[in-house]
């Protein structure tokens, strides 16, 4: 085994009151949030603190590139200076920039009758004008700092000379907004450093006045400068569409951090209250582990581990993936394993194998695909060189089946055969739609809504003068997320063994139930809800799990956009939305009442486990490796343990057992939460009772306490069903 | 039944408190003692029976209709079982969706038992696990037991036979060959003690534990701690007297707990143990002393 400290960072006093300190303010923050939000809200935590602004809304609608920047310049501008007196670093954001502006497009865009009409029939989510779900090359900021991404600007504006200067000057408005910031924030610190008496908070200020003056202009030469800038980089990123990935941060800050410990200005504590800081700042998703793009170096580093007790001390929600991949040193897993035992939540594991053969699958070097970091919720992208727009489309199964179920009703047809042929026209159909859909966003976003802030950290759109998504970048492929496979899997396995194979009821009868949403009909209800359903092995539900898999994954996969020729990857990914995803929706035939919830991603309903089968973390996990689709893009797997299951000798390793074998199996990213039973069901009755308890809720995560009933009801429900009931 | 089939009642994943790493749990059903503690009542027959769960009962009747022993008592708002009616037919949780009336236990053949197994290979090969046939009691069904462990065996899968050892010794012979550890059950120390704790002596427990050490056999003690009915100090030293004359030096030690209650209910059973709270580790202390007193270094579980 290769030389590494993997020790624990011990915190003397000082650090840890600080590091304290910015955690408890955060469960404040976070009161304040609820009060303003009306008592609950269902994202990622996030990082932002609802402070005022000077900033005046220009009271129009925005759209194209300069009318953006130049807004945006004088939002970032107008940021106030803030500063937790225990943080290294400065800098917070406020709120989304759309939330003061309106964002628009252009109004003279139309969208195609019947390209809206099926986005309404399918309640799909088609991706058009999706934002951001891309990967940043913060090595390109870093090396340059926001003086020299303001000359990279100036210089390929005057080098191209193009006709329109409009991309230029937006991008160029945006960075001198971020300068106005940090000039800002250098002054408010050293004023801060004026005014205070503690010696210790007046250093660490001016140590910040000085860190941001110098930043204003050059780029960072410590590891606290570029957390820093990384911190200044989260607040521009997150106001603008609410941007979220950050990068492989371990490898990204290496060089910092070793040349500062080296010369003896920078501990390991200290390094912790840096990236605690950061963390602090902001949820930006970050990875942490993983292989060399030659497949060949395990990039674990000491920073990796630092950044996992930088996770573990402020305990907040915090997004960073470890990568989980064959032949990696095992240490660094069992640490982040170790800290989710004590912690209840922590990392979550990006699985190395279904994402690289995944990417390669669609032609892409293998190489890539281990640089394809995880750096959003659920998905992954190659920092800086892809557009991959993760996470903007729901691709709704459900409603395909309930289109298909009442044309087979209606057509007096009513075989499984039937059934299944009209499932499968819906679903290629929708796809389609998706496809044209793209293909108009291909056209207008870069028109309407450039990416101003994550062009600058990609290597190719200053360059080129183009925004990422038409040409800035060289890889450009689109996903599309399939929602609500149990449901449907269920659904024909219930019809398929109730109505054919038993002989129990008709499908008229069926039909008529649900029409009446089981209304006076419980028993059938419980007829249908209760069969081996998908989850279970070598059920009927796991076949047509895998059948509707298949269908789906070829309709995405068989062609193209039509016009724009862009390739598309399918995820399987609800998000946490699987309340809102079931508004309107009719009951089904796996027993599911109108507007009740459908299935969570990829994965069985909660409660699947049955009769024999009572519920494991591997039941549940073989099931969600076996329905992957199978280009690298994400079908996650969300585990709740009990900790009293695990949290005896031997836990940790089973856990990690448990991680591998999923890797193993294709899966490609698992979410965990690891809590006592009663913790959870007391903080689900009043949440005020734990402030302070993180969980995951799906690939990001959140303080327990700030979600709504609904999305607290999913998670104890995944938990209940992980407990055998 | 012939020897490629199997009574169980339960198939457990993920589980690491039986052996070795991360296991799958096949829990035979059929018992020939009656431990006073025990949480896994259904495991006492052999033959399939009826649990029932009153709460989830919607009053749809359906069980009423189909039962051949006319073994349902439906009242207003309850619902029982006349067992001494009912054969365990199943007709009625065939019936009943709401699952108030479940079948446990299932005869299934070793191939799909096996298939079952198969589900973790890669969680055995990560972790060091591999299957535990457990119970009820295992080896009361050796011919199974012995194909599912050779079939085990040919796919490479560490084994685990947990035994209360009251099988003649010919059971073990046919077994011993094809498992790498015995789990086995060390409940009390005198004859008398045992008999009245588990319904039958500890004679043939304790010649099957000396016949598997003289043979080599892989060995993992386990004693049940139930206050008030094993944990006096003349038991105690009976035990550790009896795994330091067979040469054991290491036990775990199983702290009694209460999740057994409900399962009693649903079966209309009596439970001896109602109420019994359960100890913690710290109660545990004077019975680690006496073992080590003995050479025997217990862990608490």
């Amino acid at each position: 085994m290769r030389e590494l400290d993997t020790s624990r960072t011990i915190l003397s006093p000082l650090f840890k009151e600080r590091i304290q300190a910015m955690h408890q303010t955060k469960l404040e923050v976070n009161q304040v949030k609820l009060a303003k939000f009306g008592g609950s809200y269902n994202t990622d935590d996030h990082g932002f603190i609802p402070l005022e602004t000077s900033y005046v809304p220009s009271g129009e609608v925005l759209f194209g590139a300069r009318r953006l920047g130049f807004a945006m310049k004088e939002f970032f501008a107008c940021l106030p200076p803030y500063i937790h007196p225990q943080s290294a670093l400065a800098g917070c954001w406020i709120g989304y920039f759309q939330s003061f502006e309106n964002v628009g497009t252009d109004p003279n865009w139309e969208i195609p009758e019947h390209i809206r009409e099926a986005w309404a029939k399918y309640h799909m989510h088609p991706g058009y004008m999706g934002m951001n779900h891309m990967g940043p090359d913060m090595k390109i900021g870093l090396d340059l700092g926001w003086g020299g991404l303001l000359r990279k600007i100036r210089y390929w504006r005057e080098f191209n000379h193009p006709e329109n200067t409009d991309f230029y000057d937006g991008e160029e408005a945006v960075v001198e907004g971020t300068i106005a910031m940090v000039t800002h924030y250098a002054e408010y610190a050293r004023k801060m450093a004026d005014e205070s008496t503690d010696p210790i908070l007046k250093r660490n200020y001016l140590e910040i006045a000085d860190m941001n003056e110098w930043l204003i202009d050059n780029p960072p030469r410590t590891f606290r400068e570029a957390c820093q800038f990384l911190a200044h980089f989260q607040n521009i990123d997150r106001s603008y569409h609410g941007g979220g990935a950050l990068s492989q941060i371990d490898e990204l800050l290496r060089p910092y951090y070793e040349a500062d410990v080296k010369s003896g200005r920078l501990t390991d504590e200290e390094a912790v209250w840096i990236l605690a800081s950061l963390f602090y700042n902001d949820t930006h998703y970050s990875q942490v582990g993983g292989v060399s793009p030659d497949g060949k170096t395990d990039m674990a580093s000491r920073l990796s581990y630092l950044v996992l007790d930088a996770m573990h001390e402020i305990h907040i929600p915090i997004n960073i993936a470890v990568r989980v991949w064959e032949g990696m040193d095992d240490r660094l897993l069992r640490r982040a394993v170790e800290y989710i035992l004590e912690d209840g939540s922590g990392a979550d594991f990006s699985c190395d194998k279904g994402i690289v053969e995944g990417y390669h699958a669609n032609g892409y070097p293998k190489e890539l695909g281990r640089m394809r970091a995880k750096v959003g919720c659920n998905w992954v992208a190659l920092p800086g060189i892809e557009y991959p727009l993760q996470d903007v489309t729901r691709f709704h199964l459900v409603w395909c089946f309930i289109h298909a179920f009442r044309d087979v009703t209606a057509s007096g047809e009513k075989n499984m055969d039937a059934l299944w042929a009209a499932f499968c026209r819906h679903v290629e159909y929708q796809a389609q739609i998706l496809k044209e859909g793209y293909d108009l966003h291909t056209e207008r976003v870069s028109i309407d809504k450039p990416e101003l802030v994550l062009n600058l950290f990609c290597h190719g759109p200053i360059e080129r003068g183009l925004n990422c998504a038409e040409g800035g970048v060289d890889i450009r492929n689109y996903n599309a997320d399939g929602i609500g496979l149990a449901t449907v899997a269920d659904s024909f396995a219930a019809m398929e063994q109730r109505i054919f194979d038993e002989g129990r009821i008709t499908w008229d009868e069926l039909a008529e139930a649900l029409e009446q949403n089981w209304e006076g009909k419980e028993n059938i209800r419980l007829m249908f809800k209760n069969i081996a359903r998908f989850g279970s092995p070598r059920s009927k539900a796991e076949g047509w799990a895998t059948r509707i898999r298949d269908v789906y994954v070829a309709a995405i996969k068989s062609s193209p956009t039509p016009k724009h020729k862009v390739m598309l990857i399918p995820g399987l990914f609800s998000h946490g939305e699987i309340y809102s995803y079931a508004k309107e929706l009719p009951a089904t035939p796996n027993g599911r009442k109108y507007e009740d919830p459908i299935s969570h991603s990829s994965e069985p309903d909660p409660g699947f486990a049955r009769g024999i089968h009572t519920f494991s973390p591997s039941l549940k996990s073989n099931a969600v490796a076996k329905v992957q689709p199978g280009y690298g893009n994400s079908a996650p797997l969300h585990l709740d343990i009990d900790t009293g299951l695990v949290n005896k000798e031997g836990g940790v390793d089973a856990i990690m057992a448990l991680i591998h074998s999923h890797n193993q199996m294709g899966g490609t990213l698992i979410n965990m939460n690891c809590i006592k039973k009663e913790d959870i069901l007391e903080a689900h009755e009043d949440p005020s009772t734990h402030p302070d308890l993180v969980v995951r809720v799906t690939g990001y995560s959140a303080f327990f306490a700030s979600l709504s009933k609904d999305y607290r009801q999913q998670v104890v429900d995944r938990f209940l069903s992980g407990d055998g009931e | 039944m012939d020897g490629r089939a199997a009574h169980i009642f339960n198939i457990q994943r993920f589980s690491v408190s039986d052996g070795p790493g991360t296991r799958t749990t096949v829990f035979f059903k059929g018992c020939n003692l009656r431990c006073k503690w025990c949480h896994n009542p259904e495991s006492f027959v052999a033959r399939p029976q009826i649990e029932i769960n009153p709460d989830k009962c919607i009053g749809c009747g359906a069980c009423l209709a189909v039962c051949p022993a006319g073994a349902h008592l439906v009242g207003e708002g309850s619902h029982s079982i006349d067992r001494t009616k009912c054969t365990g037919c199943g007709a009625c949780a065939d019936q009943c969706f709401a699952e108030a009336l479940v079948l446990v236990g299932k005869t299934l053949s070793v191939e799909d038992i096996m298939a079952e197994i198969l589900e973790d290979r890669l969680l055995y090969e990560n972790s060091g696990g591999g299957v535990t046939f457990s119970g009820g009691e295992c080896m009361l069904q050796p011919e199974a037991l012995t194909e599912l462990l050779k079939a085990c065996k040919a796919e490479g899968l560490h084994t685990a036979v947990d035994t209360a050892g009251n099988v003649p010794t010919e059971y073990f012979e046919a077994v011993a060959p094809w498992t790498d550890l015995f789990l086995y059950d060390v409940k009390a120390g005198t004859p008398e003690r045992h008999k009245a704790l588990t319904g039958s002596d500890n004679r043939l427990i304790t010649k099957n534990l000396s016949w598997l050490k003289e043979n080599g056999a892989g060995i993992l003690i386990r004693i049940p701690f139930i206050p008030g009915e094993n944990d006096d100090t003349e038991e105690l030293r009976a035990m550790a007297a009896i795994l330091h004359q067979n040469g054991i030096h290491e036990a775990e030690l199983l702290l009694y707990h209460r999740l057994g209650e409900g399962k009693y209910k649903a079966l209309d059973m009596d439970y001896a143990l109602n109420g019994k709270a359960s100890p913690k580790k710290a109660d545990a202390e004077e019975a680690v002393s006496i073992f080590r007193e003995y050479g025997v270094r217990v862990k608490v579980m």
